[in-house]
């Protein structure tokens, strides 16, 4: 497992956690999402062997937030 | 209708119904989307997309559901806080400081949602990560009529920015009802935007949802402004917006008339009141404020304060003197007399109704 820190900048208001947070359920490979709307940024937990942070970065963009 | 009760239900109707829905949206259609899903089609896997292309009639009654479910718990709510209000018998001065801190976190809030600074991020409160992930998995589990109800309560969990104003504001109406009736009205303003909305989300996008963030912050600011210059008028500050404004729209108005001191005021003596005499000061309560604005009254004696009321339903029944620790709730038709301790001569002493919306002064000579 690894734990990686993404620096979300455009999370406008807590619901955008929440959405963020959803794709924990999306995503195979991911184990768990944290995400902070005042340090605009998601922690995420995921299994290398199954997803990479690329995905996880696409994944994010497709649903309408700048990942850094 | 009590004119507070009327500022909620239009505050749910205008920054209560998008704030929500900025807040609470997302997570509500997609469980609502989940729920049509299943009625329409076999479950799909965990990782395929939950929302349908195309808006349906039936998402009608699960919103519907949702929407009744909410004003059940947010009236519940109300009733509560407004309990609480009451057991803590709040004065006007801390209604007023209250109102105040209500008014600077409404603005607050409309800076962080037009990204000021990251500072203003503060004005926001996060549920915590455990009870998120909760909403997110009851939200998933849509097999019956009882998960939007269910929803429905859960967004106690998340209230938006405005409704935590509202909910302070139930606090400091210390009346249970009140309280009750304050979430019910804005809960209910709410809802149609709020269903609007939900109904229209799946072609509504997190662009959308940009554009409808800036009307909120600007709604937040005139109600945020509204609450600060109550909130001053509450605690007897005599310089606010709708003192002015009465001035300007020359609804002010002095009985006994005064030198120097008043001015042209004096001019619109009116005819409302009976005139003061000796130690009693008259004003006439309407559904709209008192009158006269400014009364004049004797400096160092005991004075008679006069309220009349016929047929007066609006907040101004609830009469208070901040300075003195002084409240009434009059009655809709008659006649309440204040006692007034001796002032000495050139005080102003400011009154308002307890909600801070309507005001007036007695200047003592």
């Amino acid at each position: 497992m690894k734990i990686e820190t993404f620096i979300v900048s455009d999370m406008h208001c807590p619901a955008c956690v929440m959405r963020l947070e959803a794709l924990e359920d999306e995503l195979a490979g991911v184990k768990r999402i944290t995400a902070n709307y005042k340090k605009q940024n998601m922690i995420v937990e995921f299994d290398e062997m199954q997803i990479t942070s690329l995905e996880i970065k696409d994944a994010v963009t497709e649903i309408g937030y700048t990942i850094a | 209708m009590d004119g507070s009760i009327w500022v909620a239900f239009v505050t749910g109707l205008t920054a209560g119904g998008l704030s929500c829905m900025a807040v609470q949206g997302g997570l509500v259609t997609s469980s609502l989307a989940g729920q049509i899903e299943n009625e329409i089609a076999k479950p799909k896997g965990k990782k395929q997309s939950k929302v349908p292309q195309k808006p349906s009639i039936r998402f009608v009654k699960p919103i519907i559901l949702f929407l009744i479910s909410k004003l059940v718990a947010y009236t519940f709510l109300g009733f509560l806080l407004g309990s609480i209000g009451s057991v803590l018998s709040l004065t006007p001065t801390v209604r007023g400081i209250l109102q105040i801190a209500i008014a600077l976190f409404m603005l607050g809030n409309a800076l962080r949602l037009l990204n000021v600074h990251p500072i203003f991020r503060y004005f926001s409160f996060e549920p915590p990560a455990s009870i998120r992930r909760m909403i997110r998995q009851k939200s998933k589990n849509q097999e019956n009529i009882f998960s939007p109800i269910l929803m429905g309560f859960l967004t106690l969990l998340i209230p938006c920015g405005v409704t935590q104003s509202m909910m302070a504001l139930a606090i400091s109406s210390g009346s249970a009802l009140t309280g009750g009736l304050l979430m019910f009205a804005f809960t209910l303003g709410a809802s149609p935007v709020f269903f609007l909305l939900t109904y229209l989300a799946t072609k509504l996008g997190t662009l959308t949802e940009k554009y409808f963030t800036r009307l909120v912050a600007v709604a937040l600011v005139v109600f945020g402004l509204i609450a600060f210059d109550t909130g001053l008028n509450l605690v007897g500050f005599p310089f606010t917006i709708s003192r002015f404004t009465q001035q300007v729209r020359g609804d002010q108005s002095t009985v006994q008339a005064s030198t120097g001191v008043l001015g042209s005021q004096t001019q619109n003596i009116p005819t409302l009141a009976p005139q003061n005499t000796g130690n009693d000061v008259y004003i006439q309560v309407q559904d709209q404020g008192y009158y006269p604005y400014k009364s004049i009254a004797k400096a160092d004696q005991t004075v008679n304060l006069h309220l009349v009321t016929d047929g007066v339903y609006s907040c101004s029944r609830a009469f208070v003197i901040p300075s003195l620790d002084i409240s009434k709730i009059l009655s809709a038709t008659g006649e309440e007399i204040v006692e007034i301790p001796p002032q000495k001569a050139g005080t102003e002493l400011y009154y308002s109704c307890s909600m801070g919306m309507y005001s007036g002064m007695i200047v003592f000579e």
